[in-house]
């Protein structure tokens, strides 16, 4: 098997947003999948967190796209880049599993909405999900390509996703760690 | 939108509780089970050039946990977390090196209810 490099809050609900909490503590069905498949979990920095804390509101891609942002999320991914070269070198095979839809760590889902600003209200019903990676998983493929190393296949959480369907998620999950 | 499920509790735990040999002790399992979650330290293969960096985000994020009224708790140990957390300003929480699930069920449940919780009224 191998090492996958996973979300912090799937192991660590209260790293989301308010009122983005699925479970008490551990969101479990990825993490079942993949320790029953005997694969390594390793968790990931929340980029979130540590920026904005816990007291942060909902955002979309533009609201944390600044410079500032961009340092800590580079911060972060040099630590996990760091891990992740290690576990290459040793000759793990490694897959990087994020929740799609997020700002910063969708890998191939994240969220935008370019007229999203001010007072903390916006419009029900906003496409804000869109192709393309979070912030945080952009800055991990950058800092691997400056070690040399391929960016993992990857895998999402699809919770947050309108039409979430559990076994579509993990059909994509086995996809991605028997590739 | 769900109702915010979070438990407030967050327990700290060495990468040999989160992927534990064969037949070893599972903390996540263990903490599932008691409603807490799990921040991972780093595995001890990992030299203190790769390790150092990670530590310093689990206390940074340990920082921010402690000063809302969550409650921390550390589930086996790992070389530079204490000066790490000191680094962050913040104190090597409630320890326990569990030798059975029922042992870090029993330490798990046994913990106060965090302030936050109480604040938010769970």
């Amino acid at each position: 098997m191998g090492v996958a490099f996973v979300a912090h809050c799937l192991l660590n609900q209260n790293s989301r947003t308010d009122g983005g909490a699925h479970s008490a503590g551990i969101y479990s069905p990825m993490v079942d999948v993949l320790r029953a498949k005997g694969w390594r979990i390793e968790q990931m920095p929340c980029p979130e967190l540590a920026f904005t804390g816990l007291n942060r509101f909902w955002a979309v891609r533009e609201q944390l796209d600044t410079a500032a942002f961009h340092r800590h999320c580079e911060r972060l991914a040099e630590a996990v880049a760091g891990a992740i070269s290690m576990r290459v070198t040793q000759g793990e095979d490694v897959v990087l599993v994020g929740v799609e839809g997020s700002p910063s760590m969708g890998v191939t889902i994240t969220s935008s909405d370019p007229r999203r600003r001010g007072r903390p209200q916006w419009p029900e019903g906003t496409a804000e999900h869109t192709s393309g990676e979070g912030i945080f998983v952009e800055e991990i493929r950058k800092a691997l390509a400056r070690r040399g190393i391929g960016f993992p296949r990857v895998a999402g959480e699809t919770c947050d996703l309108a039409g979430h369907d559990e076994a579509a998620q993990r059909a994509a999950l086995e996809a991605a760690l028997e590739a | 939108m769900d109702p915010d499920m979070r438990s407030y509790r967050i327990a700290l735990v060495a990468d040999q509780y989160v992927n534990p040999p064969p037949g070893g002790l599972d903390a996540v399992a263990a903490a599932a089970q008691a409603g807490w979650a799990v921040m991972q330290l780093p595995a001890n293969d990992y030299p203190a050039t790769v390790a150092g960096p990670l530590l310093a985000e689990v206390a940074e994020q340990a920082e921010e946990f402690c000063r809302h009224g969550y409650r921390l708790v550390l589930v086996g140990g790992r070389q530079g977390l204490a000066e790490a957390l000191a680094r962050a300003g913040v104190a090597v929480p409630d320890r326990i090196s569990p030798r059975t699930s029922a042992e870090l069920t029993e330490f798990l449940r046994g913990q106060p209810a965090p302030p936050a919780a109480r604040e938010a009224g769970r």
